[in-house]
This record gives structure tokens, sequence and C-alpha cells, in this order.
């Protein structure tokens, strides 16, 4: 028997693979569990980002999520009642992470969090019957009560510890297990097409300004795990699509559907608007000056107010002592002297709260504003929720300002991640039962195992060159690719027959010389491998682009089918019945 | 009566069988077209609408009643959705056309008995006007493709019957294909649009094939034998994609999966008769006239 000698195309083929095989970088056995976003503050500063894989905490490993809850709900603080000694007398409270309010200088409160008895402008003389006589011995008193811990969070960057009062709100998933992204019909989440409304045509450089405040709306608000792009269809029609994972539809949909115009009036006057230019500061993830501050039942349920404190820019705060100058000063029902007109807070031009202006702010250039809103549900902890939800919209709203378009939803999928797992482990049984099929049919047409094996090594390999490809440019995993590559896999097969009825069954062939046999069969898988291209070009932008991974994938797949694996199943063949 | 013989002196009685059904496909599209305003069914992604999954194994017999009493001026089908090799229903399948979604889920939910959330609920949306310019768009691509293959073809063959041939074996496979989507009701959404797309490739493999056998292959044979000999090879092609094609559309759970495998699988079916009888014979036709001339 002759030297086996492996030929040159199979090298390169399984070069390839090498390739392919470190661009996917499959880590099965991926322990720990990924951030996929997390509250800024102390541990962003010191290093805790999106995307690192915590490996422990505290010392502690973590390897899956039931495990990093158990240790998360472990390292929650325990309740704790205080007695807060002040001016007007004692309150009794239960404190767990945060003391509740804020004092400023004179030991006067300045703001009050949701459950805590004290009130705005009380005095705080003491906790339970400990004085203070300044801020910094309150300050150390409330770090007695509410110790800062050390965390330590080990991660695949590093290890990280740091002084908090608890532990900082992360999102977390699994660990990927591979580089291959999957794409939402995988993994669960929402995709949504936006169609802006104008009655002007829309330039690029509007939908990039579009696009710009939409994705930082949606990470202010939380959604960071978002992909964002720009369609177009062939009518010209512009379109900007979303696709967030792990995201359900309503919060998407509430933070898209609505331009977030937002308005402060007196009267018809604007005070202030949404966005950077009026209000430089929104308090946010700070339990000082942001959080629910009363809740009480109704005849249905609770209803409960959130209150967040904002800065006015100068501007804004001339303004605001311009107009309230205007105005008289009347009796409240509750016999206070207020102004008489109120603040009216407009979103979207629905007024969302309507505030009285104390007698004492008439011509104050204020600059600092506590806005407040509702929230309620059948009970208190679902009221609390439902208000926090509304805060977090309108805070985000007011961090990045309105929209520049209106923006109607023209379709939203929202998949669930157990539909998605389980349509993945679906498609791998259907590519392995058809793969099994294929060998069937294959083997009752030639009768021989010597054919089979190579062509099972053909197509396993343009799997993993196609899934390589996709790991590298980024592509995401999802039906229109899975469909892709399904077609890519089944031309593939059709032209190894050509190849195999053209050489080792070559008698019928015009050629006697193996070369030219080869020649033979490239020249049909040529032809048909450019009509299969051509038929898929003008998918590229058709529907907003939204099948474009269709014929991405096919694409792709029949092209590393024709340049790598089927030269070298021709040169395997070769080898094995050449005689 | 052998194959040989077939191809040999009946090629032109082959013409036949499919120049009927390409006419017959044509009135029967006509015909749908007049009753329905399209040339197809289109489903909610081209339709606008909702489709809306629920992962549950609970059976719910008269939701399709339930829902129809509902929203009498909708469009809608209830489809349940069981795992490869198992009777076992893991969920539903509604497609509905008319409607809010918030109404749709809040009425599922009453219906149903439990929550609809995140875990066990996909949806999808269109818009109406949305899906109308799919539908336009996705048309012009499947001309688009037409075309372009044309040109490839022509390109390739550089011979004008042969080409015209290869690209009218196609478009027949295509339009009796569409034609049996219509006489079974299938209706299409925009991947059943992709996949009659892909049908043109699958369709396109095997008439190149046959018409590089018998026209570069002069000195082997005779044209039928060379014919033969690539039926034989463009078969074995189309019967390993079928079966492959067929365990997918019973193994797999993904409706998208599901109407592009059974789009395939027909359309194959058809692409036998348009490429062994259409195909073929023109090919027969037209190397004998050379031959005869030459």
């Amino acid at each position: 028997m002759a030297k086996f000698k492996i030929p040159i195309r199979v090298w390169i083929l399984l070069f390839a693979l090498v390739l392919a095989f470190l661009a996917i970088n499959p880590t099965p056995y991926a322990e720990g569990i990924q951030i996929k976003s997390v509250e800024s503050g102390v541990a962003t500063e010191n290093g805790l980002a999106i995307g690192q894989i915590i490996t422990h905490i505290n010392g502690e490993p973590i390897d899956s999520f039931s495990e990093y809850n158990e240790i998360i709900n472990s390292l929650q603080n325990k309740e704790q009642t205080i007695t807060l000694n002040t001016g007007k007398g004692d309150y009794e409270y239960n404190i767990t992470n945060d003391i509740g309010f804020v004092l400023n200088e004179n030991l006067t409160v300045t703001y009050t969090d949701v459950g805590t008895p004290v009130q705005v402008g009380d005095t705080i003389l003491g906790i339970n019957e400990h004085e203070f006589t300044n801020l910094s011995s309150f300050n150390n008193k409330v770090n007695e009560f509410l110790p800062k811990k050390v965390y330590k969070i080990t991660t695949n960057k590093g290890e990280i510890a740091f002084l908090a009062r608890s532990f900082p709100e992360l999102r977390v998933g699994e660990a990927a297990k591979s580089n291959i992204k999957k794409g939402l019909d995988l993994e669960g989440g929402t995709r949504v097409l936006l169609k802006p409304i104008s009655e002007n045509t829309i330039s690029q450089s509007e939908i990039a300004d579009l696009i710009k405040v939409l994705s930082n709306r949606l990470n202010i608000y939380g959604l960071s795990d978002l992909k964002i792009r720009e369609a177009k269809d062939w009518s010209g029609e512009r379109f900007v699509l979303i696709e967030i994972a792990g995201a359900s539809q309503e919060e998407v949909r509430d933070l898209i559907a609505q331009q977030g115009k937002f308005e402060a009036k007196i009267g018809e006057e604007i005070v202030f608007e949404g966005g950077k230019k009026d209000i430089p500061f929104v308090c946010r993830n700070d339990g000082s000056c942001s959080g629910v501050s009363s809740c009480s039942p109704t005849t249905d349920g609770y209803y409960c107010i959130f209150e967040f404190v904002i800065h006015l820019s100068p501007e804004a705060a001339q303004r605001h002592a311009n107009i309230t100058n205007k105005l008289g000063v009347i009796v409240s029902e509750n016999e206070k002297e207020i102004l008489s007109e109120n603040l009216d807070f407009y979103l979207d031009d629905q007024q969302v709260d309507s505030l009285n202006i104390g007698a004492d702010l008439k011509g104050s250039e204020t600059t600092s504003i506590a806005i407040s809103g509702p929230g309620s549900a059948p009970n208190r902890d679902g009221a609390i929720e439902n208000a926090l939800n509304n805060m977090d919209k309108l805070q985000t709203v007011l961090i990045t300002g309105s929209l520049p378009f209106d923006l109607e939803i023209v379709k939203l999928d929202s998949i669930s991640p157990l539909l998605g797992q389980s349509f993945l482990k679906n498609s791998i049984i259907v590519g392995l039962i058809a793969l099994l099929g294929v060998a069937c049919v294959i083997y009752i047409r030639y009768r021989s195992i010597k054919i089979i094996l190579p062509m099972m090594f053909t197509i396993l390999s343009e799997i993993i060159l196609i899934l390589g490809f996709a790991a590298l440019i980024n592509w995401n995993l999802d039906v229109a690719a899975i469909a892709g590559i399904l077609a890519a896999i089944g031309t593939g097969v059709d032209h190894q027959i050509v190849i195999i009825d053209e050489t080792i069954k070559g008698n019928s062939s015009q050629y006697s010389n193996w070369k030219q046999k080869l020649k033979g069969a490239f020249f049909i898988i040529f032809v048909a491998y450019a009509t299969t291209v051509a038929a898929m070009l003008p998918l590229w932008n058709a529907g907003a682009g939204l099948i474009r991974g269709f014929a991405v994938t096919t694409i792709v797949g029949v092209t590393i089918g024709v340049f790598l694996t089927r030269p070298a199943f021709a040169a395997i063949a070769e080898r094995l019945f050449k005689e | 009566m052998n194959f040989n013989e077939i191809y040999n002196k009946h090629y032109k009685k082959l013409f036949i069988i499919p120049i009927l059904l390409v006419i017959l496909a044509f009135l029967f599209i006509g015909n749908h077209y007049n009753k329905t305003g399209d040339f197809i069914n289109k489903d909610v992604s081209l339709k606008g609408g909702v489709t809306a999954t629920i992962s549950t194994s609970q059976i719910v017999p008269d939701l399709e009643s339930f829902l129809q009493s509902n929203f009498p001026e909708s469009d809608l089908s209830v489809r349940t959705l069981s795992e490869f090799g198992t009777s076992e229903q893991i969920g539903i399948l509604i497609e509905i056309t008319n409607i809010d979604d918030k109404i749709l889920q809040s009425l599922l939910e009453e219906k149903l008995g439990f929550d609809l959330n995140q875990d066990n609920f996909s949806l999808e949306i269109v818009g109406s006007s949305l899906g109308n310019s799919f539908y336009k768009q996705m048309l012009v691509a499947i001309l688009l493709a037409f075309l372009f293959m044309a040109l490839v073809v022509l390109i390739t063959f550089r011979t004008f019957i042969p080409s015209i041939a290869v690209v009218f074996a196609a478009f027949s496979d295509i339009i009796i294909t569409i034609a049996i989507l219509d006489l079974i009701g299938l209706k299409l959404s925009t991947a059943g649009i992709a996949a009659l797309l892909m049908l043109i490739g699958y369709s396109i493999d095997t008439d190149v094939l046959l018409t590089t056998k018998v026209l570069k292959g002069k000195n082997i044979g005779s044209v039928t034998e060379r014919l033969i000999n690539g039926a034989k090879t463009g078969l074995t092609m189309t019967i390993t994609t079928l079966v492959a094609v067929t365990i997918g559309y019973i193994v797999t759970t993904s409706s998208i999966l599901k109407e592009m495998f059974l789009i395939i699988i027909i359309g194959l079916l058809v692409d036998i008769i348009s490429t062994y009888c259409m195909n073929a014979g023109l090919l027969v036709w037209y190397a004998r006239r050379k031959n005869g001339k030459v």
C-alpha cells in the first residue's frame, strides 16, 4: 500500500477548523455566573463590570445561579429597631441597609425615605438616647448601627474588595459556555422594530441622534445587554431595530413607546423640561434623595408616592423665580400658605402630578426640587414596587430628555427564555437525526462506509466553520441563522454527491484523468454556488433586513463549503479511491 | 419500457406533464387571487397581527371557539405544539389578526387560569402596514432572485435554449409549489418566502447538473445515456435532501422551521417532475436538433 500522505487541501481545512475552534472557544465546563448589569457605585469604581464572571463571593465558590442567590441572601443585613429622638418626640422604626433620612449641618432632616417616620424639617437630637452635637458624631453613630462591611468578589478578571453597607445590586446569568452569541430566539428577550413618525423624510443624522437617545435611555434604565441598529427597507423607509436579551416586552415598550417629553409648568408657562439642559442632576439609586415617600391604603389596594430630588440649572431656577413672583398667595385646605397656582408635571402632554408651592418659595431661585408620582397595586409591596418602577422610568426620561421623534412599534417579538432553550435542544436533535437519514440514503446508494465517513466529517467541519465564523464576527445565532446553516449543509451534501458521482463512480464521465473529472464536478458546483448566492442576495434588505441572518448564514455556509470543505472532501476521496 | 426509451422516443410527450401542471397552477393561483385578492395565503407576519406562544401542558379544547367568539372580526388559528417522540403537549400557538395584544393576553390569562409572563409566554406582533410592505418586498425579492439566477445561468452556458430550459424548470417548480400551497391552505410567513428562495437554489442544482452532463460530455455515450447518468446523480441529491428535510419536518418543534421544511418538501417533489420531464426533455430536443444541424 502506498504511503498515506495528507493532501494540502485537507491541511488547509484542518487549519481552518483549528481557527474556528479558537474563535468559538468552547468552555463547556465554564463555572460561575456572569454579570449582566451592575449599578454604578463603589463596586464599579473598584473594577466590577458587565461581562465578568463571578467565581467567588467572600471566598465562597459560586457555580450556579442558586448558589449565587443563597450567598446574596446570607449577605443581606438584618433588620434592626432603633429609636430616634427628635425635637418633636421619639420615633421607633426598623432599618436594614439605610438609616432612611438625610441631615444637614444643623441636624435638620432634609429628605426621608419610605417608612421613615420623621419628616423633613424635624431636628434629630439622638439615636437610642445617645445624643449628638454635630453631623460627624451622628455619622459615627450611624456607622455603628449600619457598619460598612468588606465585600470580596472574585471574578475571572481578578479579585476586588471594597467597603459598603450592603452588597451591590447585580443582574446575573449563567456564564457563557462559548463565544457563540445566542440570538433572541434561543436566549429569550425582546426585539422591537420602531418606525419614527415624522411628516418630513428622516435623515441619516436624525436617526443617529434617535439611536443615541434610545440606547442612552435603555442603558440608564439598566438594560445593557442590547443591540440597536438602523434598518432601512427598499422603499427608503428608516427603522430602528432593538434587540434586548432578558428584557420583558412591557419594560421595553414602556421605555420606548413614550417620547418622554417632560414638562414642568406653572399655569401655561414652562418652568423646566427633561434633559441635561434644564436638569443637570437627577438623584437616582441613592436612598438618601430618591425613594418611596409614603404609602396609604385605598378602597381597592394601596397607593404609594415616590419622590426624588432633581437639581435645576441656573436658567431654569431663574424662570422659576420670575414665574412664581407673579403669583398670589392663598391659604390651602390644610391651612398652609401656598401660591395661587400649582407646579404641574406633564409627561407626553399627560399630567402626571401637581404640587402645591409653598408661599416661602415665591420669587425664589429654587435649584433643588423634589419630583413625585404615584404607584398602586392591590397590596402594599406591589404598590411600592410599582411606584419604584414608575420612578425609574421617569428618572430615565428626565436624564435622557425626550426622543427627537414619536415612535411607533411596528413589530415586536418577545421570546420566553424557556422556549428558546427548548428550541436550541430541538434543533440539535433535528440536525443529528437528519444527518443519520442522509447517511442511510448515501449507504443505500453507494454501499460503502468509506464514502460515508469523509462525508460526515465534511458536514461536521462545515457546521464548525460556520459557527466559528459567526463567533468571529459576533453574529447572533437565531432561528434564521439555523435555517441558513441547514440550507448550506443541504447544498453541501448535494455537492458531495456530485463529486462522488463524477470521480469515484466516474466511469460515466467523459474524462479518464482524475483531475479533469474533478474539474467537471467543480464546474457544476460553482454554477450552483453562484445561483444560490444570487438567489439569497435580494434578502439582504428585504423586510427591513430582518431575515438578513438567513441570507448571510446561507451565503457564508456555501462559500465555506465551496472553497474549503468541498476541495478537502475531493482530496480525501482521491486518496481513498484513486487506484 | 425503460428510461432510455422514454427519453429517446417520447421526450416530447414528457413536456406535456409540466406544461399542463404550470397552466393548471396559473389558473388555480389566478382563481385564488380573484377570491382572496392575493397569490398566497399570508400569515400574520405578512398580514399584520399577533402570534402568541404559551408553554403549557394544559389542554384547552375550546380555546379556538372561545377566542373566535370574543373576536368575531379576527382571523385566527390555534395549534398545539408537542415534543418530538411524545404526544405530550408542550405549548399552544395562537395566530390572530385585528387585535390588541394586551386584551388578548388578559383574556388568555382568564381562560387558562394562570399568569402569562416572560417565562411561559412569547409574543410576536406585526403592524399591518409593515406586514404589507414586507410582503411586497418579499415578492420583489423573489423576482430579483429569479433574475439574478437567470443571469448566472445565461452567463455560464452562453446558449439560449438550454439556459431558458433551466430557468423555466425553476420557474415552473416555484409556480406549481405555490399552487399546491394555496390548495392545502398553508399560510406563508416571511420565512416561508425565504424557503421559496431556497427552493430556487435546490431546483437549479439538478438542472445545472443535467445541462452540464448533456452539453459538455460530448464524447461519451449517447445524449440519453448521459442524461440518465446525470439523472442518477440528481435524484440521489434530491432524495437525500428530501429525507433530511422530511425528518426535520417531523422532528422540529419550531413552527417557522416546520413551515420552511414543508415548502421545501413540496418544492422538491415538484422539482423532480419539472427537472426530469421539462428540463430533460428540452435538453434532449436541443441536443438532437443541434446534432442534426451539424
